[in-house]
């Protein structure tokens, strides 16, 4: 069936016209979604009938792939509500395309927790965000991790909210950690809709951002752990393996030293998978002091620096530094204490001679 | 031009210059550095370089700090404020044979035309149509480190305006320009036809740069070469240019490490409060007027066992890759971008003689 001779009939029919603002984002949603992922997302959107997808024509341009798609929407009048679940549909998929920013929620002192009740959360929290900007989309979608996805589209007084610049919120009912994405200058009045309607007390952002979603999870829920990796099975490495068959006249030089690089690494480390994250940020503010023969500054003000570190994953990077004999073993706690402190961000102060992290504010 | 008559000069082709890390000069297709300049000559040396103060090859043992220069009197402010807070892709040149001043204007035609040709190449275009491209050569008065440096040469490739009215501005698409500050050492042992201009800059699509480039090495037969900056003399740069004193617009300096030999890539940027890097080179640096080795190894050390007091990691072992400061930023593959107009000077005379360093 050629897209020319689709029948607009039911559309017409009706006499419910497609919102052109809403064709157009159906249309841009799905020329982002990869070729081969179309029909899977398509499916699980669960908005148009098998029929109608088995029609769809997938050996052609995307534009004319998203073109279609656009037409049978139009057939069974999607608004604003559908296209925003396909989106939320995407973004689940390819969450590790957007920086996430972690949020804890307190309690009041003596405050109890009271148990969770998802159809109450989503009433308060639309409620709370609506008493305050009547011009916002909100969409739920929960996932089988007890994770509630929350889709915020933001207008303004006078205008309608900006679809494509929809703020992203990961909630996860059993604890008090959110994660956030994409969020420009709401933040106030986010703040106070998610504690509403989740009956905490207090929200603060906690210095720790990555692109990894799932290892923002794992660092927050100490879902891995140092010594032993429990997570993401794998099996076991052999240690002791059977020596090859080297000329025994080739010693390895330093090979106590390897030895023990590699086993205090391990402890500082642990010998799991390290969780993913991207970058990790030190603003230094302590004395200047070189080895003794370089007693150069003798001012009594802090030598004032900030380092950053960058990789496509992080941990795995300052890891294998010593072996490579870059680092010295043990290398700094002030790397390796990100996931148990689940920061990346730092402000280092001096204290008394010695160095210690304070955990200030941001 | 006849080849019989010139005297001949030969580029050492066999020995890499100890800065470039074994990369193949131009000349040859490279894929690291994406440019095919086609040179069709190979010139021979009869005359031999020397550096006033150090060996063949090496770096200087000591540099003057350049005194910051108010450009001369005729400088031509507009045309060097459009040099500012650009990046720049850095070239070394040799010496251009019967290259003159006097025909610049001949030029610009002869390279509009060569430049309307090669972008033409495998298009069935009418013959006298231009493509709307325009080339420009002119001079830039008021870069010049000593009299004896040759006056600094702008070539701007613009398209014409497509629009009606005739004030409509053409859109400058490339630019690039030739400057030598302070190259008396390879100005003295150059014989007379010879024009030395030995820093090139440019700043738009490769693609034109190689057009460009190869007009000029066909016509004044002279070798474009990409000019790379070591890791030491990077450390250089942050600490000469750490060192100086910037009234407004005051940046950290930000010296980038880039991590070898491991699985995961990793880069590390440790930036310093400007004031307090500034402190810490004017603890080091002892003789007035003149930097040496030792000091911007000092100060470069100090840093790094600041950074491995805190994190246990040796920067040393790492590679230094980008240096930015309030006055310029360069980095290693050899771009550079210069923020002050008052230490123009002083920044492009150490470009110059990293320039000369690597065509000797």
């Amino acid at each position: 069936m050629s897209a020319s001779g689709r029948r607009r009939r039911g559309a017409l029919d009706s006499g419910f016209t497609m919102d052109e603002t809403v064709a157009e984002y159906i249309r841009r949603t799905v020329l982002k979604i990869p070729r081969h992922e179309i029909m899977e997302m398509l499916t699980t959107w669960d908005f148009l009938s098998k029929t109608q997808l088995q029609t769809i024509n997938m050996h052609q341009i995307k534009e004319s792939i998203s073109q279609e798609v656009v037409e049978l929407c139009e057939e069974n009048s999607a608004s604003i509500k559908q296209a925003a679940i396909l989106d939320m549909i995407y973004n689940h998929t390819y969450r590790n395309k957007k920086i996430w920013t972690v949020y804890r929620m307190t309690k009041a002192a003596g405050e109890e927790t009271d148990s969770f009740n998802l159809a109450d959360f989503k009433y308060n929290f639309k409620r709370s965000l609506r008493s305050a900007l009547k011009n916002v989309t909100i969409n739920f979608r929960e996932y089988e991790d007890n994770a509630t996805w929350i889709r915020i589209a933001w207008g303004t007084q006078y205008t309608k909210p900006n679809q494509y610049k929809a703020t992203y919120v990961v909630y996860h009912s059993q604890t008090p950690y959110v994660f956030i994405s994409s969020l420009r200058n709401r933040i106030p009045l986010l703040c106070q809709a998610l504690v509403h309607a989740s009956n905490y007390h207090d929200i603060h952002e906690m210095e720790l951002r990555s692109r990894c979603l799932d290892s923002l999870k794992d660092i927050v829920f100490k879902r891995y752990c140092q010594t032993f990796q429990t997570y993401h099975p794998r099996p076991l490495q052999e240690r002791n393996v059977a020596p090859e068959k080297v000329d025994p006249r080739i010693i390895q030089e330093n090979k106590r030293e390897k030895e023990r690089i590699q086993s205090v690494n391990q402890e500082v480390f642990g010998e799991g998978l390290q969780p993913k994250i991207e970058f990790a940020q030190y603003k230094l503010e302590t004395m200047f002091k070189g080895e003794p023969e370089m007693d150069i500054l003798t001012e009594k003000e802090p030598f004032r620096c900030v380092v950053k570190f960058s990789s496509p994953h992080l941990l795995e990077a300052l890891k294998s530094l010593a072996p490579a004999g870059m680092a010295d073993a043990p290398i700094s706690p002030l790397l390796t204490c990100i996931p148990q402190k689940a920061r990346n961000y730092f402000k280092i102060k001096e204290r008394k001679g010695i160095l210690s992290a304070s955990c200030l504010g941001p | 031009m006849r080849r019989s008559g010139r005297p001949s000069l030969r580029r050492r082709q066999d020995m890499d210059t100890p800065d470039s890390g074994g990369k193949t000069p131009l000349g040859r297709k490279t894929a690291e550095t994406g440019i095919n300049f086609t040179s069709s000559t190979r010139f021979s040396r009869g005359l031999t370089f020397i550096r006033g103060h150090t060996l063949f090859g090496q770096s200087p043992t000591r540099r003057i700090i350049p005194q910051t220069s108010l450009l001369q009197e005729n400088a031509d402010s507009q045309k060097i404020a459009f040099l500012l807070r650009k990046q720049w892709t850095l070239y070394s040149v040799t010496p251009m044979y019967k290259f003159s001043y006097d025909n610049l204007k001949e030029y610009s035609r002869l390279l509009s035309a060569f430049v309307a040709a090669e972008k033409q190449k495998g298009l069935a275009v009418e013959v006298g149509n231009d493509l709307g491209i325009k080339v420009t050569l002119s001079t830039i008065l008021g870069l010049k480190g000593t009299d004896q440096d040759q006056v600094a040469i702008l070539v701007q490739i613009a398209s014409r305006s497509q629009l009606p009215f005739e004030n409509a501005e053409d859109k400058v698409v490339w630019s690039g320009w030739f400057c030598c500050i302070s190259g008396d050492d390879l100005l003295e042992s150059v014989p007379e036809d010879f024009t030395c201009l030995s820093l090139f800059l440019a700043n738009g699509a490769e693609s034109y740069t190689a057009i460009v480039g190869s007009w000029f090495q066909k016509t004044f037969d002279c070798y474009f070469s990409r000019l790379t900056i070591s890791p030491l003399n990077l450390a250089w740069m942050a600490a000469m240019w750490t060192g100086c004193k910037v009234d407004s617009h005051i940046a950290a300096t930000e010296l980038v490490f880039s991590v070898p030999c491991i699985p995961q890539s990793l880069d590390i940027s440790y930036a310093i409060h400007p004031e307090d890097a500034k402190a810490l080179w004017d603890t080091v640096q002892k003789t007035p007027g003149e930097v040496t080795q030792e000091e911007v190894n000092l100060f470069m050390d100090c840093l790094y066992s600041h950074f491995h007091r805190h994190f246990k990691i040796h920067l040393s072992a790492t590679r230094l890759v980008k240096v930015s400061t309030s006055i310029a930023s360069a980095h290693c593959d050899g771009n550079i971008k210069i923020l002050h107009s008052k230490h123009l000077i002083g920044v492009l005379m150490l470009l110059t003689e990293l320039a000369i360093s690597q065509i000797q």
